[in-house]
């Protein structure tokens, strides 16, 4: 499910079958130069995973807004990354997963209340490109099952 | 309130009512003419069929196929995947099915539970459905998994619109 009118419609009378959130926490700088370029295909990878995990698994996972934030803020991020979780357990759901590229929050990963789920990704590509359609693909199915370890 | 006014009123409304009413009705019109008169200009027209695999592909195991196609969605126009699990039965006709569980719509994997390796099954929710695409009564999709529209032409299959179909 997406959070889009037709999706939150639908999830609503059936929420007891959809347990697991998707959070895309995604960094960004608008100030540097030399990161613009990076993070902003970072940011699209992680919405190619984000909705093709979603396809996926639609009837069980809600895919929420992203959460952005200041690259290297990770310390004064965490109380809003918890406040979004445990607002996200009020409806309730049972599993919360935080779906990022950015490896510094494993430092930070015993105080977030979701669970972490950081993958290396890739550093650039060309998304059209065939190689990193089958690249992002394989990797997709082993977030999938990673997930479904959970269930 | 006067009659008088009261008329002028409706009037009113209906002489603005039919000039709305005008403009709507030229609007569905329009790109129904450009469809009666250049199909080629119309991509998205129903029952369009798209070509996903040459037939010797298919064999009588399901097999995951994907294609492209170009979805028009109000504003946005977009490529979306398309996925389909395809077979040839026993009467050698070949059957298209949506992945699509019609429970809440996750993905179904043909043999992909081990305890059910002749049936599709749901990672969501345990739904499954038997080869052909129907339900199995006891798990929570309430009817078969739709099927494309097939046909063969020269040697590639073809895949268009979905059916749905009845509950078991
Ligand atoms: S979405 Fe398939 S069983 Fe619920």
């Amino acid at each position: 499910m997406q959070w889009t009118k037709r999706d939150t419609k639908q999830y609503l009378p059936e929420k007891e079958y959809v347990d697991t959130v998707l959070i895309p926490i995604i960094s960004f700088d608008p100030a540097s130069d030399n990161k613009m370029t990076k993070e902003a295909f970072q940011r699209e990878l992680n919405q190619v995973f984000a909705t093709l995990i979603e396809k996926e698994f639609k009837g069980r996972i809600f895919l929420s807004p992203e959460y952005y934030y200041l690259t290297n803020q990770h310390e004064s991020e965490i109380p809003r990354v918890n406040q979004w979780v445990e607002h996200f357990q009020k409806q309730p759901f049972e599993h919360v997963f935080l779906f990022t590229f950015d490896a510094k929050w494993k430092k930070y990963e015993s105080d977030l209340n979701g669970h972490l789920l950081w993958i290396p990704g890739i550093a650039d590509g060309d998304l059209q490109s065939t190689e990193t359609q089958s690249f992002v693909k394989e990797q997709v199915k082993q977030v999938n099952e990673l997930i479904q370890a959970y269930w | 309130m006067s009659d008088k006014q009261r008329v002028s009123r409706r009037q009113f409304l209906n002489y603005t009512l039919t000039g709305v009413g005008g403009f709507m009705a030229a609007g569905m019109l329009a790109p129904m003419v450009r469809f009666a008169i250049d199909p080629v200009l119309t991509p998205q027209a129903a029952g369009e069929f798209h070509s996903v695999a040459p037939v010797e592909e298919i064999t009588n195991e399901p097999q995951r196929f994907e294609w492209q196609v170009e979805q028009v969605d109000a504003w946005y126009e977009s490529k979306v995947q398309k996925t389909a699990w395809v077979y040839r039965n026993k009467d050698d006709e070949i059957v298209a099915l949506s992945p699509i569980c019609t429970h809440l719509g996750c993905t179904v994997g043909w043999a992909s539970n081990q305890e059910y390796p002749n049936q599709f099954y749901c990672p969501c929710h345990g739904g499954r459905y038997t080869k052909d695409g129907v339900n199995v009564p006891g798990t929570p999709p309430t009817a078969p998994l739709p099927v494309y529209k097939t046909k063969v032409q020269e040697n590639m299959l073809y895949l268009g619109e979905t059916q749905s179909r009845q509950g078991a």
